[in-house]
């Protein structure tokens, strides 16, 4: 096993700086999910740690090893690319076996590693297709095994569920991550699906316009986002964002449109003065419809419609000139209408400065 | 039809036509297999790889499509012959396979540059290089577009006159040449239906490849046309 450690990597395409001094720590064993929206330099990365483009500066070391310099094929990586790119003309037998092939192993060798993965993946009843013959899924399988067969130190999967229709993505995703366990390999794994990221990950990184907004793991990500940005795109829908100021009585307070929200407890970096403006964020699950036992602050809200989703309810309210959302039990969210009174879980509040949209 | 083969005559000699039917198809197999496999190289590298100046290169092939013999032919005599393979085999050879690789490049470079990037990248992270990929991975898939280019060259190659006349030599003269040797001599009696039947068998080749590949042409004209 072996971890990927990437430093100062940039790469520009033209006057479009698509990566800009990303540094990357993997540890070996690590499932890394590289999580961002479409543009942000992610597959950019993946194709530099896999050495397929050319990067400006920077180095990236596989295993200890530092291989800025070496083609993909030195690296001891495997890679699953969104498209598959399986061999059109090969079965899917010479398709796995067409790397072991060029690097002259063994043909034992070959036959056992082919039984082992078509075992792995259940795709030995297709072994003599061709990939054309093959479902999104089968072919999905066979790119995963492309890369297994390989026995690389390092796995580099580019979107890999993203053709895939719903239910498929989900039964993937499982499979995935059980090969992620038995393998005890160390994944680097592009998506832009943030629930993939959520449910795969031990790590992710969040990117944004070619850096690493954030580095952590999903739980902390979650709860405690580093940036306005990364706390606006982890979660569906993202955190809502209410603009106020920090006012004082005999606790610091939001104050938000007419509402003063104390702010005891709360894990500030540094001392604020008063006045000063802030962005006050909280997850739709931390808001619910407060009732007479409610002991936190509560803000009164004009209800705008409800988004059943099965297990939950999504419902959407007016406060002021902001829109807030909250995650309901569907029961409690078919009875509301009008003006609410909405509780907020204050110990579960993030607050970010607008102007640097950093952490506060 | 056997009798233009045998007897047809060019001025006093009445050998018939089989003699510039041979030089030609001596001519066509290296020329078509050698234009048609460099093109696609040419077309494999300038899509694929990053060549130096490809942009230019590609300038320089469309524009090299568009030239005419004529303008070429004078300066082509005395690069030819300046280098020793004037009139003769090799020299109609290469001029042939100069004159077609431009548009074989082009039509290579386009079909392959409507293959997904990511084939090429799977491989080379399989360890494969630049020859294996193309021997392994792309020429099993050019299959419709080889027929097509070597149509196309065929029948060009074939029909070809001007640069038969002029670099081919009297001892290589290719089947065309000889037809209006035929057609042109003014000694003895002429046998027009003798002369016809040589001319037949001259267009022949040609009708048969497309009769033969019809399905191919338009399947792999289409190919190379929308994508790229």
């Amino acid at each position: 096993m072996s971890g990927v450690v990437v430093c100062g990597l940039s790469k520009s395409y033209g006057p479009v700086r698509a990566l800009r001094g990303i540094d990357l720590v993997v540890e070996p064993g690590d499932f890394t999910v590289l999580l961002g929206p479409s543009g942000c330099g992610k597959s950019t990365l993946l194709n530099a740690i896999a050495g397929l483009d050319d990067i400006d500066a920077g180095t990236v070391a596989i295993g200890g090893v530092e291989v800025t310099q070496r083609e993909p094929s030195e690296r001891g990586i495997a890679m699953v690319f969104q498209s598959y790119a399986l061999y059109p003309t090969m079965t899917v037998r010479r398709n796995l076996s067409f790397g072991l092939r060029v690097r002259s192993v063994p043909k034992a060798e070959i036959k056992r590693r082919v039984a082992w993965v078509s075992e792995l993946l259940q795709i030995g009843g297709m072994l003599d297709r061709k990939p054309s013959q093959l479902s999104g899924g089968q072919r999905q399988r066979v790119a995963i095994g492309r890369a297994l067969v390989q026995q690389a130190k390092v796995f580099l999967l580019d979107e890999p569920l993203s053709n895939l229709d719903a239910k498929l993505r989900t039964e993937m995703r499982v499979e995935l991550k059980r090969l992620h366990h038995s393998l005890a390999a160390t994944i680097i794994y592009v998506t832009h699906d943030q629930i993939e990221a959520m449910t795969l990950a031990t790590r992710i990184a969040v990117m944004r316009a070619g850096r690493i907004e954030q580095y952590a793991t999903p739980d902390v990500l979650y709860e405690r986002p580093e940036t306005l940005f990364v706390a606006g795109f982890v979660g569906s829908p993202g955190m809502n964002f209410l603009p106020g100021s920090i006012g004082r009585a005999s606790v610091p307070v939001a104050r938000i449109e007419t509402d003063a929200i104390p702010l005891d407890g709360y894990p500030l970096c540094s001392s604020l003065n008063d006045g000063r403006e802030i962005i006050f964020g909280i997850r739709p699950e931390h808001v619910s419809l407060a009732n007479q036992e409610t002991r936190g602050p509560v803000i009164e809200a004009q209800t705008l419609f409800i988004e059943p989703m099965g297990a939950d309810t999504l419902a959407w309210f007016q406060h002021g000139s902001q829109r807030i959302s909250a995650r309901l039990p569907p029961q409690r969210a078919r009875e509301i209408s009008g003006k609410v009174r909405l509780a907020l879980d204050i110990s579960q509040v993030s607050l970010f400065d607008p102007a640097t949209e950093q952490r506060l | 039809m056997v009798e233009g083969l045998v007897r047809a005559c060019t001025g006093l000699n009445c050998g018939g036509v089989h003699v510039g039917f041979w030089n030609s198809v001596r001519i066509l197999i290296p020329s078509v297999t050698l234009s048609v496999l460099a093109g696609a190289l040419n077309g494999y590298a300038l899509s694929h790889w990053r060549v130096p100046g490809a942009d230019l290169i590609l300038l320089a092939l469309l524009l090299g499509a568009f030239i005419p013999y004529q303008v070429i032919l004078y300066p082509l005599v005395k690069i030819t012959s300046t280098i020793g393979i004037y009139s003769s085999l090799p020299g109609i050879i290469t001029v042939h396979i100069l004159f077609g690789l431009p548009v074989m490049t082009l039509l290579f470079r386009n079909f392959y540059a409507g293959l997904p990037v990511e084939l090429v990248k799977a491989a080379r992270v399989d360890g494969a290089g630049f020859w294996r990929i193309f021997v392994s991975v792309m020429l099993p898939l050019s299959v419709n577009i080889l027929i097509v280019a070597t149509i196309l060259q065929t029948t060009g190659i074939w029909n070809d006159y001007l640069l038969g006349l002029i670099f081919a030599g009297r001892e290589n003269q290719p089947m065309t040449v000889q037809l209006n040797a035929i057609a042109t001599t003014s000694t003895g009696e002429i046998e027009y239906n003798v002369n016809m039947a040589a001319a037949l068998l001259t267009a022949l080749p040609p009708l048969l490849v497309y009769f033969a590949s019809g399905r191919f042409f338009v399947r792999g004209i289409t190919a190379g046309a929308v994508k790229g």
